[in-house]
């Protein structure tokens, strides 16, 4: 019952709060857009170097939506009244994530796929990109959170700094898993790979985060 | 603890780095028993109300609390979505007892708010919703920090008698306060 209305809460906060979600998602479509008006490649090329760009474009996509992610319940008191109240920060955090995922990581890679077709790659490889991309953007999303709690009150560009060298094993495995698509060979293995490295994290850095933020409030 | 016991603080002391904001504090508090906690600025008020409440952990001492006792709390933070109307800050609380709301709204005079963004309201008004969502919960122990800051004497008026009446229902009440209300409470100073 709790975890119902703690979504319904951060559902209706971030709905109210277009720029917070439709933001991010429109730079990325100017991302999208601006890349093959901008560069002089063949077609060929252009689509060959469609997969890093979409890649890196989401990476800055989710670090630009989660900029800010706890500021503001830190600044207006929200946070306190959950601890005091006892309620759990940990499941707020859970699901505060999961509805930047649903409102944005969601959109972002559906985009992307789309996009995909229009760089002149196949539609099926556009479909073998949705779910990397779906699984990408949630990891993203999470460790960007992690480096927001960290620097809550420095500014998001230490939060940035830290996230990075646990984004590099990310963007390895994305390189190899986009050469698979690419080559039209078999990507399962660095897919489950992925899933795998989500499946960890998406509990075990919520409660980190949860700890991090609870020192802020001291 | 007995059976009435809400929440006692046994010998708290609080220091950021080496200035020490109090020592030795210890209180205790009832059901349907009110403390004003009085001091200069900078005494730790505030700090000693997050103590309270769990947020802060002291340098030393401990704070026992009725097990799975109901917390409000009001800070200087009013918890408020300022981009959301009223109407939709109190829907983020998930409210049931609806009469119970309008009953608030009417003697807080924000009835006719509800659609109105909460940025927009005054300062005032903001306060009295923040008051309005502590007072919504059902709460064994409420703790307020200045809540008569904002207010008009209208308003302090009508909140010191609410809070009365709370208390007599058997909520206990810890607040801190500049403003003399007319709020029957023991009195309790700190000082370092």
């Amino acid at each position: 019952m709790r975890i119902l209305t703690t979504f319904k809460q951060e559902t209706l906060k971030l709905l109210k709060k277009t720029r917070a979600w439709l933001g991010p998602i429109l730079v990325f479509v100017l991302i999208m857009i601006a890349y093959p008006l901008t560069v002089e490649l063949s077609s060929q090329n252009l689509s060959d170097a469609f997969y890093p760009v979409l890649f890196i474009s989401c990476l800055l996509v989710m670090m630009l939506a989660t900029e800010g992610i706890f500021l503001e319940d830190f600044e207006d008191g929200s946070l306190e009244q959950l601890v005091i109240t006892g309620n759990s920060l940990y499941q707020s955090i859970i699901i505060k994530i999961f509805i930047y995922w649903l409102f944005i990581g969601i959109p972002i890679s559906i985009l992307g796929s789309l996009f995909n077709v229009g760089s002149g790659n196949t539609m099926d490889s556009s479909l073998m990109l949705l779910p990397p991309l779906m699984i990408t953007t949630y990891i993203f999303l999470i460790l960007f959170c992690f480096g927001n709690a960290l620097s809550l009150t420095k500014g998001s560009v230490l939060g940035t700094l830290i996230t990075m060298p646990l984004l590099l094993p990310i963007l390895v495995i994305l390189g190899k898993l986009t050469t698979a698509i690419l080559f039209n060979i078999n990507y399962f293995g660095f897919l489950i790979l992925l899933f795998g490295i989500l499946s960890i994290i998406i509990f075990i850095f919520p409660a980190i985060i949860s700890k991090i933020i609870k020192t802020h409030l001291e | 603890m007995e059976d009435r016991l809400l929440i006692q603080a046994n010998k708290l002391s609080y220091k950021i780095n080496d200035n020490k904001l109090f020592s030795n504090f210890s209180l205790s508090l009832s059901a349907g028993q009110a403390i004003h906690i009085k001091g200069s600025n900078g005494s730790g008020k505030s700090t000693l109300l997050r103590i309270l409440g769990g947020i802060t952990e002291p340098s030393k001492g401990f704070v026992d609390k009725k097990p799975n006792i109901n917390l409000s709390y009001l800070g200087h933070k009013n918890a408020l979505k300022t981009y959301l109307t009223v109407r939709d800050n109190l829907i983020l609380l998930n409210l049931k007892g609806k009469r119970e709301i309008n009953n608030l709204l009417d003697l807080f005079g924000l009835n006719d708010r509800l659609d109105i963004v909460t940025g927009n309201l005054s300062f005032g008004q903001q306060k009295k919703l923040a008051l309005i969502r502590i007072f919504i919960n059902k709460s064994d122990l409420i703790l307020l920090d200045e809540p008569f800051v904002g207010l008009d004497s209208e308003t302090q008026e009508i909140l010191s008698n609410f809070l009365n009446k709370k208390v007599s229902e058997g909520v206990g009440l810890i607040f801190t306060s500049h403003i003399a209300a007319n709020i029957q409470a023991n009195t309790v100073s700190i000082s370092s």
